[in-house]
């Protein structure tokens, strides 16, 4: 009785020992070499939530995941739709200015951002817009530039 | 109380023993996977070009863009071990998720010494994804055997000495050659 004991707790103490390895292992396999595994897509980092009209302003805004920033000056719109619709220059928050090793002096957003945009007296409001913007984690990893088709939601009504 | 005191023991014994087996298993190994068959960049000149074509060496693949500031940061490196380790049979190959002009103004600033391949960002991001960079981030590296097995991934930068390290572990050594 005290060997058959004996033996079940070395077996189970051997599978706990192999399991906790597992665990505790880094994993070299998959797209789990350097910091992917713990990265985000573009979208999960750079959620683009909404563009509300009320009156005469459009707000486009943006929740950037911890760890993650967008770069000012890769912020860019278009309005496609109706046709004839245009944009004035957008105007954006002034943002984290960080000295970049190529890029130089820049900006860069982290957290919740919101763009206001305005459109030439006249012209009709925009109802869908292109929205491009990029990226970066803190980890040292960057996104491709990214472009959205968003339509406009309208909270004057 | 001494047989208690026994199976304690044991148990101590043999979880670290399990703990060790597995890491003496694993350690040092990599899936080797194959290289996914017909994976299509372009050159700067918009012929195509397959991983194919650099069987028999081994294969370091960069993706980066001109944008990617550390995949910028990077480079210098790769433009260095190229260099030292070409004759031992390394061949580093960059594809830029970028626009071909962009890429073709860097080249020279960069001195990069290697082939460099472009492709739009949703064209590489899908061969990226196949490749195992799920995130879709750049830098962005494989590192394939000179039969077509994927021996590495690293998405970020390496460090200048894991990366003397990954390739002095997969080229023979200097004297052999």
């Amino acid at each position: 009785m005290k060997n058959a004991a004996l033996c079940m707790a070395i077996g189970a103490a051997l599978l706990t020992g192999t399991a906790a390895a597992d665990g505790f292992w880094p994993k070299k396999d998959g797209a789990a070499a350097g910091a992917s595994h713990e990265l985000l897509k573009a979208d999960q980092a750079f959620q683009l939530l909404a563009a509300e009209r009320e009156g005469n302003s459009l707000k486009v805004s943006w929740e950037i995941a911890p760890g993650y920033y967008l770069y000012r000056k890769r912020i860019a719109f278009l309005a496609l739709a109706p046709e004839g619709a245009r944009l004035d220059t957008p105007e954006l928050p002034r943002g984290e200015p960080i000295q970049d090793e190529h890029e130089g002096k820049t900006e860069i957003y982290r957290g919740s951002l919101k763009a206001d945009l305005h459109w030439p007296q006249g012209a009709a409001a925009p109802q869908r817009l292109r929205v491009s913007y990029q990226g970066c984690a803190e980890a040292g990893v960057c996104y491709p530039p990214q472009s959205r088709t968003i339509d406009v939601i309208d909270l004057s009504h | 109380m001494r047989s208690i005191i026994l199976i304690v023991v044991a148990c101590i014994i043999a979880a670290a023993a399990g703990y060790g087996f597995y890491r003496y298993a694993h350690e040092g190994t990599v899936a080797a996977e194959p290289l996914p068959a017909g994976l299509q960049l372009s050159g700067l000149d918009g012929k195509p070009h397959g991983f194919e074509e650099w069987r028999g060496k081994l294969l370091l693949v960069n993706f980066w863009a001109t944008w990617c500031t550390p995949c910028l940061h990077e480079i210098p490196e790769l433009v260095k071990l190229q260099k030292q380790y070409a004759a031992r049979g390394l061949q580093i190959v960059g594809p830029a998720v970028d626009d071909p002009d962009a890429v073709r103004s860097m080249l020279g600033p960069l001195g990069i010494n290697y082939p460099v391949l472009s492709g739009t960002p949703d064209s590489m991001i899908d061969i990226m994804e196949k490749l195992g960079n799920g995130p879709g981030g750049l830098p962005f590296s494989i590192l394939v055997s000179p039969d077509g097995l994927i021996l590495d991934r690293q998405l970020g930068e390496f460090t200048p000495a894991q990366l003397v390290k990954l390739i002095e572990s997969h080229l023979p050594p200097a004297a052999a050659q």
